[in-house]
């Protein structure tokens, strides 16, 4: 394979490796934690008292403090340390990154103590080079979760555009 | 797969296409408020913490992370379903939020259907600021229980 712009030394020029597409990388482990959800619903404003504390969950009928719908960004930031690392190796200039789309599917019931997998593969990606040098990626990462059970639990899905 | 329905928000036959969602208007987002999501969520990009960062690269100081504005979407939807209810919930980030925006979530049902065994609902989202800009749009998924 001929050597990318992004692969490039001394160069500011990065753009995406569509070689990348339908690979996987290797999988991160995330334990649920009661105290991520509390943080994630207070930052938000969420008052709620079913995500700040387990008692009042249970008062409300769960057996325990519920994700918010928005926790599975945390098992990503969290729980997946090496992903800046990826999205670099897949020539992405981690310094332009925007986010576009972000979409969950909750396919079970996720609760504190579950510890989960999740594996990213990169769904989509394309780019566009200008004739200036200017470049536009857009990348589509797909993760699936699966529990302790070996059950899937959920799948996300993230689009990020890159603009140089 | 079988889920226990969860105390109930809301049941399947009070939900009507066309119905809107209880919309949800948040105070001025703060540069705390940014701090402490950063912690929350894992998102440290300075870009969301770091007034510098924004100045420099010509967007005006600080944006607010897009999750922190799925979140309120979010939370307008734990309001109306309740949090095991969602099935799907996907947005499109449209806008940057700066500081002192204030968001309003709103939404429409849009579909009644079955699926799994189970009642389902669909709708379409939005987040705007007070200037009625948009930031966010999107769509759910959501299942109900039925009333015994």
């Amino acid at each position: 394979m001929s050597r990318r712009p992004g692969k490039q030394e001394g160069t500011q020029c990065r753009m995406f490796d569509t070689s990348k597409v339908g690979q996987s990388f290797p999988p991160f482990t995330i334990e649920v934690a009661r105290c991520k959800v509390h943080e994630l619903a207070l930052a938000i404003g969420d008052t709620n008292p079913i995500y700040h504390s387990r008692e009042a969950a249970q008062e409300a009928g769960y057996p325990d403090v519920p994700l918010f719908p928005t926790s599975p960004t945390t098992f990503a930031f969290w729980g997946n340390t090496n992903m800046g690392k990826h999205l670099v190796d897949m020539g992405l200039n981690v310094m332009r990154i925007l986010h576009g789309e972000e979409e969950y599917e909750y396919l079970a019931p996720i609760y504190p103590g579950d510890v989960l997998t999740g594996v990213v593969t990169v769904a989509e990606g394309k780019s566009r080079q200008g004739r200036d040098g200017s470049s536009l990626d857009i990348v589509t990462l797909e993760t699936l979760y699966t529990n302790q059970e070996g059950q899937e639990v959920l799948k996300a899905r993230q689009t990020i555009v890159v603009r140089e | 797969m079988s889920r226990t329905m969860l105390p109930a928000k809301i049941y399947f036959e009070d939900v009507q296409v066309g119905d809107e969602i209880p919309k949800l208007v948040t105070a001025p987002v703060t540069h705390l408020q940014l701090v402490r999501y950063a912690g929350a969520s894992g998102d440290f990009n300075p870009l969301h913490t770091d007034p510098k960062i924004g100045e420099m690269i010509g967007v005006g100081g600080i944006i607010a992370h897009g999750m922190l504005i799925m979140g309120f979407v979010g939370q307008m939807l734990s309001d109306y379903v309740g949090p095991q209810a969602l099935r799907k919930f996907g947005v499109r980030f449209k806008g940057m939020t700066h500081l002192n925006d204030e968001i309003t979530c709103t939404g429409t049902i849009t579909e009644k259907y079955e699926e799994n065994g189970e009642g389902r609902i669909a709708g379409k989202v939005q987040a705007a600021d007070q200037n009625g800009d948009v930031k966010v749009t999107g769509t759910f998924v959501a299942a109900l229980p039925r009333r015994a």
